[in-house]
This record gives structure tokens, sequence and C-alpha cells, in this order.
């Protein structure tokens, strides 16, 4: 059967949408990696928790985290369709290996994408899965919730304890409005007791606890190394892909890529880095 | 100089093919490549030895594209710029193995030996590679003004021999320097602009049909060229892409 004919349109249409999807992971990923710095910020999680409850809580972002999650899956279906299609175009291959001169990214964007996709499965289950309810990881709460909330029935002794113990370790910000830093085991406790009260999870905290483990770090500075070899060759291939080469403008658009590239890989690296050196 | 060459060698279409080892010696390092090839064929003949070994060739200067052959892993061999005929033995070490293969690709199947099939090229130039009223001689040269730099990218393109090597050392097999070099040259003239949106979509739409990859911008095709034509060509085929996509549904004719 002529898989071509599953998907009835053109191939470069099909690459354009690719790098439609990829070039909107780029400026995700620009995004993602300048809010990541509020992680360095030594304030408690002040500034990181604040965003991320916007984050967690903003109705347009919802919507955009859906738009975001299709993208990554239309992006790696669609790349990897092509992929498979165009190993069919040779069904008998050379017996030389190839000694033309090119580039290496393109070859290795299959792998590097990959790649990218086994670590952001980790990444995944380190960070968005807990948000998910997937996994377990490290919440906080708004104070005014155990205040407004009516318990259901007698507060629990367990649920008392566990309560004082966070105010008396100092797990409330500064500014007394939000308790951080509780355990899977409190949350449990507690959600039972004030099933009303919104937990959220702690990134910062778990953050901060996942880049104190130096294998974790270097999982994840790995990972910022699989996502700049991609996007490498991804920024300077999606402006082909869309048409915008130019016989002046290609110089400027390969330097805009390699300062893109670094500025993102360093930014996301500086932060398990800085994380584990006490910054 | 001597060489020892092994040659891929296959009775037609559907036969098995196998590579077969030969031994030319005494060449002359003048001697161009296709040269070389047509004394091992003597020697093949005289000698009842084997067939000839089939493979294409025409003007053996350089223009008319049918010479492709993939040697030591490139199409046209370890140069640049240059097609297979216009590969001399000098370029080579005496003693040196030479690996010859046919293009490959699903869309240029082997006729024999060396020989592919590139009659798909054809039939995408015939799907909208044209301009469809009869422009008459050449014209004066002002009498349509052309910028001249519009005039040299078209020229550049234009340049494009139809020879495969892009598909040959495309690790997708895709067409689309080819394709874009040939979209580029008429969407530059004001005689191919009526009709540019048409044919794109007709030429991509056959390039598509008849089993090319899609380009992943490996730029191996620009590597390989003998014309040397560039990957913004294919960037401009993109474009016009793009440009037919939201021009509106023209219904080519059956
Ligand atoms: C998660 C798994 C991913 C896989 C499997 C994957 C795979 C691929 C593949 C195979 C290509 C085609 C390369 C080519 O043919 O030129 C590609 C292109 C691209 N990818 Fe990814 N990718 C992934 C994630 C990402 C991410 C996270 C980003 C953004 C930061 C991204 C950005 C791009 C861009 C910009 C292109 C170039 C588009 C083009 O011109 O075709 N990719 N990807
Ligand atoms: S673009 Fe270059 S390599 Fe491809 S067919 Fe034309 S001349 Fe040959
Ligand atoms: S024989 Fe015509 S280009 Fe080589």
């Amino acid at each position: 059967m002529d898989t071509n004919k599953l998907i009835k349109i053109s191939s470069i249409t099909k690459k354009l949408l690719v790098a439609l999807f990829g070039a909107f992971l780029l400026v995700f990923l620009l995004f993602h990696m300048c809010a990541n710095l509020f992680i360095l910020a030594k304030d408690g999680g002040e500034a990181y928790g604040a965003f991320t409850h916007f984050m967690g809580t903003n109705v347009i972002v919802k919507v955009l985290e859906v738009v975001l999650l299709g993208t990554f899956l239309l992006h790696i279906c669609l790349s990897v369709y092509l992929w498979w299609q165009n190993r069919k175009n040779r069904p008998v291959r050379y017996h030389q290996t190839s000694r033309t001169k090119t580039a290496k990214g393109s070859k290795l964007a299959i792998i590097s994408g990959s790649l990218l996709l086994v670590c952001l499965i980790f990444h995944f289950y380190d960070f968005y899965f807990v948000k998910l309810n997937f996994v377990e990881g490290t919440y906080m709460v708004k104070t005014e919730e155990f205040m407004n909330s009516e318990p259901d029935q007698e507060i629990s002794e367990e649920a008392r304890v566990a309560f004082m113990n966070l105010i008396n370790d100092g797990k409330t910000s500064k500014d007394m409005q939000w308790i951080r830093q509780i355990s899977a085991e409190d949350k449990a406790v507690l959600q039972e007791a004030f099933p009303k009260a919104e937990f959220e999870p702690d990134f910062y905290a778990m953050a901060r606890q996942k880049f104190s483990i130096w294998h974790i770090v270097l999982g994840y500075l790995v990972f910022f190394l699989v996502v700049g070899l991609h996007i490498r060759h991804g920024f300077e291939s999606a402006f082909q892909t869309f048409g915008l080469n130019h016989y002046k403008y290609s110089r400027l658009v390969e330097i805009l890529g390699i300062i893109y590239c670094w500025v993102v890989c360093l930014g996301f690296a500086i932060v398990p880095i800085g994380v584990f050196f006490g910054l | 100089m001597n060489f020892t060459l092994h040659i891929w060698r296959q009775e037609n279409a559907k036969a098995k093919g196998h590579f077969e080892t030969y031994k030319v010696s005494d060449i002359s390092p003048e001697c161009s490549f296709l040269e070389m090839l047509d004394i091992l064929n003597e020697q093949l003949i005289n000698d009842h030895i084997a067939h000839p070994v089939c493979f294409d060739n025409d003007c053996r200067e350089g223009i008319c594209g049918m010479c492709g052959l993939y040697i030591n892993g490139r199409p046209h061999g370890n140069d640049d710029g240059i097609t297979t005929c216009q590969l001399h033995m000098r370029k080579f070490h005496d003693g040196d193995e030479i690996w010859i293969e046919p293009w490959r690709a699903k869309a240029f199947p082997i006729i024999r030996d060396l020989v592919v099939d590139r009659s798909a090229f054809d039939k995408i130039i015939q799907s909208g590679g044209y301009v469809s009223v009869t422009t008459g001689g050449v014209p004066d040269a002002n009498a349509i003004p052309v910028p001249k730099r519009f005039a040299d990218m078209a020229m550049d393109a234009a340049e494009c021999i139809g020879c495969g090597a892009c598909v040959a050392a495309c690790k997708n097999a895709s067409a689309m320097l080819f394709v874009g070099a040939k979209v580029a040259h008429l969407a530059m003239l004001p005689q191919g602009q009526v009709e540019a949106n048409e044919r794109v979509k007709k030429m991509v739409c056959k390039m598509d049909e008849l089993g090319f990859g899609s380009c992943t911008n490996t730029y191996a095709c620009e590597a390989e060229c003998p014309k040397q034509i560039k990957r913004q060509n294919i960037a401009r085929l993109n474009r016009e892409w793009i440009k037919q996509l939201f021009a509106g549904n023209h219904k080519p004719e059956e």
C-alpha cells in the first residue's frame, strides 16, 4: 500500500508543518528557559511559586498547555512519518558509505530528536507528571485555603500535628500567604482533613531538591546538550523550510541560530549547576 | 596508471545485481573516467571476457547530464562541480580501488549495469516545467526588461542539466534541488510568472507521486551538483509553494 496516500498533503506542506510546530517549540523553549532562571533566586520560591501558581491556574495558560502538548505530538509524528517515508525512497542502498560533505545536524535530527523524546519523558516524570497527579512530589498550598475551608469532619490528630509541624518548621512564606515544601504524606493527611484545599506542586522545592543530587544534574546537562544538538540544526532548517533563505542573509540566520542555541542551552544549564553549587 | 575496478553489473531491471571486479592497466592520467571505462569495455570485448559494461553518456563535455555514476561514495566522483565525464584519472592514485555504482533511488530504476532510467525527471518537466504560450525566438535583450539580479539568478538556476546527482546524493532521494532549480528559473522571468502558481503545484505533486523523497535540509545535493545549483533555489521552491497555497484554488486541467 502506498502510505503516502494516507495523508494527502504534499511533502512540502508536511515539512512546513514540522517547521511551524518546531518554531512554536523554539519560542516555548526560550520562554521556559527564562522562567527557570527564577529558580536561582534565593527567595524560598516566592517569585517562582507565584509564576507556577499563575501557570497552573490561568485559563489561557491551560489552553496553551494543551496546544503545546499537541504541538509536540504533531511535530514528532509528522517528522518521524517523513523520515520513515524518506527511507523507502532508496530501496537498494549504496554499497559505499557516502563521502559527500554535508553538515551532520540534519542527518542526526532524527537521532537527536528521539533522544530528546526519551529525555523529555524523564523530565515529565520529574515535574510535569506531578502536576497531573501521576507521580508524587512536593506541594504547596495557600494558607488562606486552610482558614476558609470548612473541615467536613473533626480534624484528625494526625492532620493537626502535620499542620503544626509545617508552621513550626518555617515552611510558610515570608508574608504567610503560602505553606510550602509539603511532603506527599503530609499532603495526603491534610487533604483528607481539608478536602477543599487546593494543593499545587511546589516546583521550586522539587527543582532545588533534585538539583542537589549530582547524577540528576548530570542527566539534565545531557538533556540540554541533546536539545542543543537538535535546535542547532532546527533553527536554521526552519528558516529554509519557510523559504526564508537569501543569498545575502543566510549567514545572519546562521549566526542568530548559534546565538539562540547557546543562550537557551546555557540558560537552562546554569540552573541545575547553580543550585548544585549553592549559588 | 593501474586500477582495480569494482563495477555493479545487473542484467536488467528485474535481475539481481552484483559487483564484478576488473583490472585496467597503463591508463594515462590525462584519460577521462569514461575513456577509462571505454578501454575496459574494449578489453572485455576483445578478450571475450564479458558483455561490455553499460553506462550512459552523450556529450562528454559536462552539458547533457547523461553520465551519472556513483564513484567511491560520491556522485560524479571525488571532485566538486563536475560531471562524471569531466572527471579525470589524475584525480586518482596509481593502484586505487574504484567502486562504481549506478544512481540508487526508487524513482530511478536500473535499466542495465550502470544505466538508470531518469525519465521521472522528464515527467516532472512535462507536468509543468514549461511556458504554455509560444514566446517566439530570442527577444532583443532590451525588449523585456529583467533586472540584472533576477536575470543572473534565473540563469544560475537554468544551468541545471538534469543529471540526477542531487537525487543520488540525497539520503532521502529527494529531487528538491532539481525541481527547485526548474521552478525558480521560470518564476524569476516575466514569461514564467503567469503560470507560476500552477506550475509549482503540478511539479511538486508529480515529484511526490513519482517516489522522490522530501527535503530535510541536508544539502548533500548542493555539495554534489555539477552545476553548483544553490540551496536558495529550494528555499524559493518552498516560497513558491507557500504562495501557491494561499493563491486560491487553481484547478489544473486533467
Ligand atoms: C521530542 C521529540 C522530537 C523529535 C522526535 C523531533 C524530531 C525532528 C525531526 C526528525 C526533524 C526533521 C529534521 C529535518 O528533517 O530537517 C525535526 C525538525 C525540527 N525540530 Fe524537532 N523533534 C523533537 C523535538 C523538538 C523540540 C523540543 C524542538 C524545539 C525546541 C524541535 C524543533 C525542531 C525544528 C525547529 C525543526 C526544523 C523544522 C524543519 O525545518 O523541518 N524539535 N525534529
Ligand atoms: S540540480 Fe544539479 S545535481 Fe540536480 S539534476 Fe540539476 S544539475 Fe544535476
Ligand atoms: S556525458 Fe554529457 S554531461 Fe557527461
